[in-house]
């Protein structure tokens, strides 16, 4: 069943533009120039229930946008959008008890008080029954692995454990759809895991429908059957995510470091040095080669390897150069 | 009926929150009594300073003036102790786009702003502005009955609620104008100069301005009046209808306000 679907999904933003210096300044103040940004254009998106869903995207992409338009945080210019059979900017509080949003760079905990202080004050807005909420809650806190963290000041937690109390502040309710946004940005690799395992878990006991931006190939990779790809807020790719990477993910950044100074080899494949000191080598090669780079440079003996795919910018950049549009 | 309940149990916990915020530092939680009540005795220094060589004000004597100001006193403790700080920050939220979150829970995000900055550091307002009143009456000879009592509270609830409405609309500004800096600092102009005279004072240009576009000449006015004898039908179906044509109007521009809501960029 689809509980999300868009038709022509679009979202402009007028923005004033400045000319430099204090003359623009003076010159703004009579005559203004405005130039129209389209954040998202003409976007047509269906999600079933249970989907896991990554949208991949740079900087101003659009991503977020999106999401604010699916959560009712801001109306679109045009189009038609249907969330859970809701127009999300209607902001129906039926609607709004069916979903969740997570912010990243947005803290919805009270940073002077306990996690448990401010799951009080969502079990009263959501109206949840304290049985409910207390077994909604032991389920979460005994998931996420937090016991002991309940009852510290949000401000003394790291940025690992704040999120886990993010996430479960935002599933206490139970909710049909999460919306994440950037959920793991600035946590550590560790960190970054721990969040991964614990929401395919809640997608696949609980059926909860999730929609996760991330700048992060690991966490879509990982998590997210079916990628949407925006950029300029275009969608440019709609489908399988490992099939995305296969097609336009073609390189492979390796560092080798070296205990010695260490004078690379003739190459026989295609590679790039990125980076080249005595102790130091950063090779970009084809993701065919990157096993051969790997054979080639280990009897070196490299001290430490570190093996990192390419940024989610160039892959979309070229998702884009190669007509991805045939893909949305 | 189920909504009412939900609401009420919502701002049971965020006065509860904030109590529990505001008590984690302890200079927080005892300075604003020290300072609201000090800056409370420096506005009657400054008060009396005024009105010391002044025999009435208009048709006013020193009893009602007393009542005066302690009427507003009261009204302007209520803004202070439930409210102010709350929606005060409104214009920050939108301009930083902390609105995303109060928008996307089931509750109105004005009633969660509203009651999350309670602040009892001016509960001592209260009681100064309850001895003020006392005062005003002993000094005004005006003789109490059930009846002043109640019809007395009933218009401190009317301008209290008045109050918060013109605030909340000032402030709604922003979803429009991204700075309604100015629109405060006017409001806060005329909020200075209605505490120091009454609304019986104003004529022509003025009574529009105090009396219909920012009524605060009829908020401490009218309850006084109705507990002196002063009081009219024709007034008291003013201050009604100001305070239920501010009602709609703020509940218009909010609920436009957050139709035009554009959030901060990421």
């Amino acid at each position: 069943m689809e509980i999300i679907e868009t038709v022509g999904l679009t979202k402009n933003y007028r923005r004033f533009k400045k000319q430099a210096g204090i003359m623009g300044s003076l010159k703004g103040l009579i005559r203004r120039e405005y130039e129209e940004k389209q954040a998202v254009s003409n976007l047509d998106l269906t999600i079933r229930e249970g989907e896991f869903v990554g949208l991949i995207g740079p900087n101003g992409a659009g991503k977020t946008t999106l999401v604010k338009m699916l959560t009712g945080i801001i109306a679109p210019t045009c189009g038609t959008i249907s969330v859970l059979g809701y127009y999300p900017n209607d902001l129906e509080h039926e609607f709004k008890q069916q979903y969740a949003v997570v912010m990243g760079q947005k803290s919805q905990l009270f940073f002077e008080l306990t996690v448990e202080d401010t799951l009080r004050l969502f079990k009263e807005i959501y109206g949840l029954p304290e049985q409910e909420y207390q077994i909604s809650k032991d389920y979460f806190v005994n998931l996420f692995q937090v016991q002991e963290l309940m009852h510290v000041q949000v401000r003394t937690l790291s940025l690992g454990e704040r999120m886990k109390m993010e996430l479960i502040a935002a599933l206490l309710h139970n909710p049909k759809i999460i919306f994440l946004d950037e959920p793991t940005i600035g946590l550590d690799a560790v960190a970054s895991k721990q969040i991964r395992g614990f929401l395919a878990e809640i997608n696949e006991k609980k059926g909860t429908t999730i929609v996760l931006t991330s700048h992060y190939m690991e966490d879509i990779k990982a998590l997210c059957k079916r990628s949407i790809v925006i950029n300029h807020g275009y969608k440019i790719y709609d489908g399988d995510t490992e099939k995305l990477f296969e097609r336009f993910q073609k390189y492979k950044k390796i560092t080798f470091i070296f205990h010695e100074p260490t004078l690379l080899p003739g190459l026989a494949f295609d590679a790039r040095i990125m980076e080249q000191t005595p102790y130091k080598k950063v090779i970009v090669v084809p993701k065919e080669n990157a096993a051969e780079l790997l054979r080639a440079l280990m009897s070196l003996l490299p001290i430490d390897i570190t093996v990192e795919e390419e940024e989610i910018g160039t892959v979309v950049e070229r998702i884009y150069q190669e007509g991805g549009k045939g893909f949305a | 009926m189920s909504r009412i309940k939900r609401n009420l149990r919502v701002v049971r916990v965020l006065i509860n929150m904030r109590l529990q915020n505001l008590m984690m530092f302890r200079l927080g939680f005892f300075g604003p009594f020290f300072v609201d009540s000090c800056v409370f005795l420096v506005q009657l220094c400054v008060f009396e300073a005024v009105y010391s060589n002044v025999d009435r004000i208009g048709t006013w004597g020193k009893g009602q003036m007393i009542l005066y100001i302690g009427t507003f006193s009261m009204i302007n403790a209520f803004n202070m102790v439930i409210y102010f700080f709350g929606i005060n920050n409104i214009p920050d939220k939108i301009k930083n786009g902390d609105m995303d979150l109060y928008l996307t829970k089931p509750v109105s995000p004005l009633l969660r702003l509203t009651f999350e900055r309670v602040n009892p550091g001016s509960v001592p307002l209260l009681f100064l502005s309850g001895v003020l009143i006392a005062y005003g009456i002993k000094e005004g000879g005006v003789k109490i009955t059930p009846f002043l009592v109640l019809g007395y509270v009933f218009w401190i609830g009317i301008m209290t609620v008045l109050y918060y409405l013109v605030e909340v609309l000032i402030r709604s500004l922003s979803f429009f104008i991204l700075t309604s800096g100015n629109a405060i600092i006017l409001e806060e102009a005329g909020l200075t100069l209605c505490m120091q005279l009454p609304g019986i004072v104003f004529y022509g240009i003025y009574k529009v301005i105090f009396y219909m576009i920012l009524p605060y000449g009829i908020m401490a006015t009218l309850p006084v009046q109705f507990l002196t004898g002063e009081m009219t039908f024709t007034r008291a179906m003013w201050g009604v209808l100001v305070a239920a044509d501010f009602a709609l109007l703020t509940a218009f521009v909010w609920k436009q306000g957050i139709r035009h809501y554009n959030s901060a960029s990421s």
